[in-house]
């Protein structure tokens, strides 16, 4: 048993981009690896996270990476958990070298998704759907969200400009990140007026479609303790299933999420209180509410305040700071890199390497939500502590 | 087909996993066809899984017995796609929603009327009828055969 540390972080521009998914992954690993030795010196297994071929018409991206990495003969492998697939490789890394099997392991995380056009990004994204029902009747993303958000308007008093604020401030923290897609802020006003994708939501509620790729080294304390730089441990993590399909769940309370963060809290010995940053899966605005409920961080019900003031929102919330990068909405979800984006983006702020205007101070616990098809279908969560 | 008397019951053996099995899609749908909508109920929980399947995702139980559903229940949510598949470009906006059907089992699927006319608590009706040539373009081959299901409206005291 060895704890595991995330010792070096990178990731590429996020966007729309002439770069392919292994163009982009090259991208990530060379900044994850400025300054330390290369990852054929290091580096024992590879995990991939990768939610479609049908971006690229490219499978064995385990081979295809480690081959770019400069390694060979090393285990590698691709894992898909749509939206999650980024978090599930951080986990496959962490696990190896928590059991002592490993003691270096890059996670990372590749999406192309403009290489269909909006088109293609539609059909990949359907396939997380329970086909059978849900999608031979035609739903898609944003709607399958939308009827997560209808009920959640119903059985709450948020409105849909508290849903706006939620993209509002996620845009107001992507200024101060380099690594975000969209660096500039939005209004209530532009949010609310923004076309309904699909009712209540619009396309400022929405994350956009990213080509991008993210790394992170993982390794064990020892290993962390030879490279230069700053590491972080890997406290906690959780990881669990919830029905595919969306009508058989809860549609109030994204109870897998639930489960899954208790767990991770309960490894790393926190309590919800103790969180100072949390990188949460807000795919669209709705999704930031119910995981700050989920997680913990807000009263049943009050989620949809995440965007106010502390000193304006119901009793029970946390003071953690949520999704500092921009989150999903304007840091930007190229989707199986995701998972991995969210904890550059922790790292950084427990090692206080991020930038001075987006640095909290102080900050040593942080949370890492990644959820994959529609809401919790699957989710992972890992805690970070800087000692 | 089933009957009240003797439900099928899930797959216990893998000679048991077969096309006309309620538990199989290819079966569900067959049933569907005909107008009878089929679920898995747990005999240890009472969950109502839609479609069949061979255990119980609320209990872990395997006895699970195919019985016809109420094709009547309330929406529960709903909204509209403006941005649909591609194959379905032709057809938006229409309309979706999570049916809670009167047995507790629930089912998402289009509603056939104008978003602008739907609400939560909205009375309806599964229907179902052959693909028409846009939804048969996204089909795979082997649901060519499966009919699509939709919700109609149906008076409060219907
Ligand atoms: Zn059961």
């Amino acid at each position: 048993m060895s704890e595991p540390h995330v010792a070096a972080v990178g990731t590429s521009p996020f966007g729309h981009t002439d770069l392919t998914g292994r163009d982009l992954f090259g991208a990530a690993v060379v900044e994850a690896f400025e300054g330390l030795p290369d990852p054929a010196d290091v580096v024992e297994a590879v995990y991939v996270g990768n939610q479609s071929e049908s971006y690229e018409r490219q499978i064995m991206y385990g081979t295809l990476l480690a081959e770019w990495a400069g390694l060979r003969h090393v285990p590698a492998e691709r894992v898909e958990g749509c939206a999650a697939a980024g978090a599930m490789a951080l986990r496959h890394a962490v696990e190896d070298v928590r059991s002592g099997r490993r003691d270096a392991v890059l996670a990372c995380g590749v999406e192309k998704m403009t290489a269909g056009g909006t088109a293609g990004a539609t059909t990949a994204l359907s396939a997380a759907f329970d086909r059978a029902l849900e999608g031979r009747s035609g739903v898609t993303a944003p709607s399958q969200y939308a009827l997560l958000a209808k009920r959640y308007l119903h059985d709450t008093e948020a409105t849909e400009r508290d849903l706006a604020r939620i993209a509002v401030k996620n845009h107001a923290n992507a200024v101060a990140n380099p690594r975000a897609q969209f660096r500039r802020e939005v209004d209530v006003e532009t949010v609310l007026d923004s076309a309904y994708v699909a009712p209540p939501l619009k396309l400022f509620d929405c994350a956009p479609i990213t080509d991008g790729a993210a790394a992170v080294l993982v390794t064990s304390e020892d290993v962390a303790a030879t490279l230069p730089g700053d590491a972080v441990r890997v406290a906690g993590v959780g990881a669990g299933t919830n029905n595919i399909a969306v009508a058989e769940r809860n549609l109030a309370v994204v109870e897998g999420a639930r489960e899954v963060t208790t767990r991770a809290y309960e490894a790393a010995g926190v309590s919800p209180a103790d969180v100072d940053v949390a990188e949460v899966h807000d795919a669209f605005t709705v999704s930031e509410a119910l995981l700050a409920e989920a997680a913990g961080l807000a009263p049943r019900g009050r989620g949809y305040e995440s965007a106010l003031p502390p000193d304006e929102r119901a009793e029970g919330w946390t003071a953690t700071r949520l999704s500092t990068s921009g989150g999903l909405k304007a840091r930007g979800h190229p989707i199986g890199a995701t998972g991995l984006a969210q904890a550059v983006e922790v790292y950084e702020q427990l090692t206080g390497t991020a930038t001075p205007d987006r640095q909290v101070d102080g900050a040593t616990t942080g949370l890492l939500i990644n959820e994959g098809g529609v809401a919790d279908a699957v989710t992972v969560a890992h805690v970070l502590i800087h000692d | 087909m089933t009957d009240d008397t003797s439900p099928p019951t899930a797959p216990r053996t893998a000679a048991d996993v077969t096309a006309d099995s309620p538990f199989t899609l290819p079966g569900f749908f067959a049933a569907l066809a005909d107008g009878d909508l089929l679920a898995a109920v747990c005999r240890d929980c009472g969950a109502h899984l839609i479609p069949p399947r061979p255990a119980c995702y609320a209990c872990g139980g395997r006895t699970l017995r195919a019985e016809s559903q109420p094709l009547t229940g309330d929406v529960i949510t709903y909204t509209e796609v403006r941005t649909p598949p591609p194959a379905l470009e032709a057809r938006a906006p229409y309309t979706v929603a999570i049916v809670e059907l009167d047995s507790g089992a629930r089912l998402t699927g289009r509603l056939t009327v104008p978003h602008a006319d739907a609400a939560i608590g909205m009375r309806v009706r599964l229907t179902t009828r052959p693909p028409d040539d846009d939804e048969l373009a996204m089909a795979l081959d082997n649901e060519r055969d499966w009919p699509i299901h939709e919700f109609d409206p149906i008076a409060a005291d219907d």
